[in-house]
Order: C-alpha cells, then sequence, then structure tokens
C-alpha cells in the first residue's frame, strides 16, 4: 500500500515514498546552480538524465520494489513547465505501465501539508516561502485561501538574485545568510500593503549598494529587511483570522533567521508556531506522495488525460477532500 | 488608559486630551526586528499617519484630527460608529466610493483601504488608519486601493455600489484597467475573493 511521489517543479527531482503518512524515502537530485542562475531547459535535460536513478535510489532506501506501489503522485504545478513535464510524463508512464492510479498534486498544497503533518499542527496559517512564491495562506473547508502574497517576486528569488550580483558562492540565498551574520543594518525600501508585500524595488536598491558598502552589511539589511516585511504581514494575517497555530515552510524555511524572527513575533501572541526538517522544506518528492495519499483515502480520482501540468497552478485551485 | 483594540502594529487606547475624548495610538516595538530598523519603521509610520490625516482631511475627507504626535503615539479626535465591515448599506458604500475618489485626487493612496478601515458615524462616513498612506499619483496604488476594498467585500454588488460613489472622474478609466491587469497577474485571481 505505498504511494510513490515525483517532484520536478524547479531544480530538484525529487522521489519519495509514503506509507499510511510515513515517509519511507525522500530521495533527491539536484541541478547544480551556477552563476546563471536556472535555465528550464537545461534543468529538464538534468532531470531526464537522473530520474531512473533517483526513483531506484528511493525504492532502495524504502526497501521496495516497484511491485509494492500501487499509487503514483506528481507536481502538476506551480512551476517551471519544461521541468514539471518530466516529472509528470515519469508519474503517467509508472501509471499506465502498472495500471495504478494517478494523483497530480498542487506543489505549494505538498508543503504545507507535509508541514502540518511533520510539525504536528492542526490548523496553521502557513507561511509559505520559497524562490518562486511567497503567500500567507490559510485554510478553509476543503480548499485554502491566499490571504496575502508577494505583488512581484518571491522572497528566495529575490535572495538568489542579490546572491548573483555580489558573485557569492553558491549563487543562492544561504550565501546571503553567511554574509549576513556579519553585517550592521543600512536603511534600505521597506513595502508591505496590508498582507501583501513587494520585493523588487528592496532588490534593486541592494544591487545599486554593491561597491558603495560591504557587501556583509548589504546582505545583513537586505534580509532584515525582507525577513521584517514577511514577519508583519504574517502577523496582521494572524491577528485578522485568529489563527492559533503558525506554520513556515518552503525553501526559504530553512533560514533559522527568519524561523526565530516569527517564534518571537508569534509569542506574545500565545501562537504555536511549527516548522520542519531541512529535507522537507527544500523540493522534495515525499511531500508529493504524502499529498497524492490524502487524495487517494479520501476518494479523488483522475483519468490519465486529466493530468496535465499547469505552470501557474495556484493553490485556491485546490479541492481538499481530506479537511 | 484604558485599551480598545490590538492591532498587528498598534494598540489604542483611550485618553483625555485637554479635556477632549480623545484615542492614542501607540506603535510598540517589535522584538523580532533588530531595533534600528523598528524605530525607523514606528517612528516614519507615525509621522507620515499624521501628516496624512491632515492632508486627507483637507481634502475634505472625514477623518479624526490629529491633536498631537509625541514620539510613537499619535493621538486623536475620538470617532463614534461602527466599522464598515459590521455596518455595510449602499449608503455607506457609496459613501466610501466618494472618499477614496476624492483621497485619489489630492493625490493620496490610502495603502489599507479595507471595511475594517471605515467607520459609519451617524452624519458620516469616516476613513482611517492611514499608517500606510503616501502621497503618490501612481495608478498602481491607486488600483491597489480598489482592490483591496474588492477583496475586502468580497462580493460584486457591494463592490459595484462602491464604485457608483467612486464614480468616473478623470483617469478612472486607467486605474480600472490596471486594476484588471494587477488582478490577472496571476497572483490575484477571481476566487481570493472567496472567504
Amino acid at each position: 500500500m505505498a504511494t510513490l511521489g515525483i517532484e520536478s517543479s524547479a531544480h530538484t527531482f525529487g522521489v519519495g515514498i509514503v506509507e499510511r503518512g510515513r515517509v519511507l524515502a525522500n530521495a533527491k537530485s539536484m541541478y547544480p546552480i551556477t552563476d546563471k542562475g536556472m535555465i528550464p531547459a537545461k534543468v529538464a535535460d538534468h532531470h531526464i538524465q537522473t530520474f531512473k536513478e533517483t526513483i531506484e535510489q528511493a525504492l532502495y532506501d524504502s526497501g521496495l520494489s516497484m511491485s509494492d506501489i500501487d499509487s503514483v503522485g506528481y507536481t502538476r504545478g506551480p512551476g517551471l513547465g519544461p521541468c514539471l513535464r518530466v516529472g509528470q510524463l515519469a508519474a503517467r508512464t509508472i501509471s499506465e505501465r502498472r495500471s495504478i492510479p494517478i494523483f497530480p498534486v498542487n506543489h505549494a498544497c505538498a508543503h504545507i501539508e507535509i508541514t502540518r503533518r511533520m510539525a504536528g499542527l492542526r490548523s496553521p496559517l502557513a507561511l509559505y516561502v520559497s524562490g518562486g512564491n511567497s503567500q500567507i495562506v490559510a485554510r478553509e473547508k476543503h480548499g485554502y485561501h491566499v490571504l496575502g502574497e508577494t505583488l512581484d517576486i518571491g522572497v528566495g528569488n529575490m535572495l538568489d538574485n542579490f546572491a548573483r550580483s555580489a558573485k557569492m558562492v553558491p549563487a543562492w540565498g544561504s550565501s546571503v545568510a553567511k554574509s549576513a551574520i556579519k553585517g550592521r543594518y543600512l536603511p534600505m525600501p521597506y513595502t508591505v500593503k496590508g498582507m501583501d508585500f513587494a520585493f523588487t524595488g528592496l532588490l534593486t536598491s541592494a544591487a545599486k549598494m554593491l561597491g558603495r558598502h560591504s557587501v556583509n552589511d548589504i546582505s545583513h539589511s537586505l534580509q532584515e529587511t525582507a525577513f521584517s516585511m514577511l514577519c508583519e504581514a504574517t502577523e496582521r494575517a494572524l491577528l485578522l483570522t485568529r489563527s492559533r497555530e503558525l506554520a513556515v515552510c518552503g525553501g526559504v524555511a530553512q533560514s533559522s533567521r527568519l524561523r526565530e524572527m516569527l517564534s518571537i513575533m508569534s509569542r506574545p501572541h500565545g501562537i504555536r508556531f511549527g516548522f520542519v526538517d531541512d529535507q522537507y522544506n527544500s523540493d522534495n518528492g515525499a511531500m508529493i506522495a504524502y499529498v497524492a495519499e490524502l487524495m487517494r483515502d479520501s476518494g479523488s480520482s483522475f483519468q490519465l488525460d486529466k493530468c496535465t501540468i499547469d505552470q501557474k497552478y495556484r493553490i485556491e485551485e485546490v479541492e481538499a477532500l481530506w479537511r | 488608559m484604558a485599551m480598545i483594540a490590538e492591532g498587528a502594529e498598534a494598540r489604542l487606547f483611550s485618553a483625555n486630551v485637554l479635556g477632549l475624548d480623545a484615542i492614542v495610538k501607540h506603535r510598540e516595538p517589535k522584538a523580532y526586528r533588530e531595533k534600528e530598523l523598528d524605530t525607523r519603521i514606528r517612528r516614519s509610520r507615525t509621522e507620515n499617519e499624521a501628516r496624512m490625516l491632515y492632508r486627507a482631511g483637507a481634502a475634505g475627507v472625514p477623518v479624526p484630527t490629529v491633536l498631537l504626535v509625541s514620539g510613537f503615539k499619535l493621538y486623536m479626535e475620538r470617532i463614534n460608529g461602527k466599522l464598515l465591515r459590521d455596518a455595510i448599506t449602499k449608503k455607506s458604500l457609496v459613501q466610501a466610493g466618494r472618499h477614496l475618489a476624492a483621497l485619489h485626487r489630492a493625490g493620496i493612496s490610502h495603502g489599507d483601504f479595507t471595511t475594517a478601515n471605515i467607520m459609519v458615524g451617524k452624519a458620516r462616513v469616516w476613513v482611517i488608519d492611514f499608517g500606510l498612506s503616501q502621497v503618490s499619483n501612481s495608478i498602481e496604488e491607486k488600483a491597489i486601493d480598489l482592490l483591496l476594498m474588492k477583496r475586502s467585500l468580497n462580493d460584486k454588488g457591494l463592490f459595484g455600489f462602491f464604485m457608483s460613489g467612486y464614480g468616473k472622474g478623470k483617469g478612472t478609466k486607467q486605474i480600472l484597467g490596471r486594476l484588471e491587469e494587477v488582478e490577472s497577474r496571476g497572483r490575484y485571481q477571481a476566487d481570493r475573493y472567496r472567504i
């Protein structure tokens, strides 16, 4: 009774295996990001080259064989078209060859649900922060509601972009975080509109400061400003929804500074704050398998020709029959 | 001082200023953000709010009168009434639409124009909470004011009443065009307005 989940929305090709909510395997192969960022066609090539061995690795880690897998899930979106296509094709092939049901999964929903499960939260307000997305998501009956989100780019994309401008190695957010520890605060533009926020103004201003201030100071101020914006919007959403729980998830949720700030913010309100292990915050197949299993157990079923991809698949479109 | 309300960025207390019934909006420190950034945000928002309230009042929009600004505390005239959120009528929506049009004509974007930031009094409809307002003639900012109202009303008919008050002044067509564009950016979709 095991479910295999395939994630391929961006740089990670991930394969997870889940059985009754327990993760048996979470194998990944990651496209190495260079100073040029992600070129979708090249990332898709990487996925094509590594998908077979990643699936084999997951089966090996779980101690199961393909004949033990009785349903399969894949990321339908949001994500990069050429990359999503590889995971979809792999999942459809497995489904057809083995005559097992297939489930198209929303990527944001998968991050939120695996966090809810692993952090032991019942019904948290979720701050979902990654490269492409930054959203504040509340649950509602059979679905989700986005209360606030970025008006331009995702916070992770902003940090990665700055890392590339500052020629950091590796060129992404974790390098900014390292450099930020040694920096001091400099004023930067701060953009919050109710529960929405915007990052391009901040990015432009940080890029312009390069050469005139120390990189550490810019990193520090960029990160502090961006995370403060997220905290402010989240606090507003928490008070509005009267939510008693908060979860942070997605790639940027790996930042210990962001987690610290959210924890300090929630404490005076008596809100339970939770997050999960880094392997589930970076993109992974286990969360896709986990949601595919929820979909199966709540009675959803999908015809193969309805198993499409959607680069802009919104979490509000998800019919979450399990909640 | 008795606390009246607690928002995400400030707490409201009742107060008395020279015998006048007043409220104080106090922006207290946020421990999660760095001290310099925190001080800067709280100071600039408090000063900005006082300035914007004055400017909006001068443009003929009913807003609480600023009595005193002291550090991170803003003392204002106390308004008696209900939040529009809890007292939605066609008349009050049309009036709220007129007020936003007047703000936009005066080059002010409110920044958080929702039904929770409008008060319906006995004789007038008041606009409150100018903490995120700015002097701006940007079409984008104005479109976002309309978007926030549309989202908080969450109902086409009600938003229609609001828009009948907002009217068809100079530049409205452009703003409405931008509203459509912001919504279609894929981040804001129709079903987002479902609560």
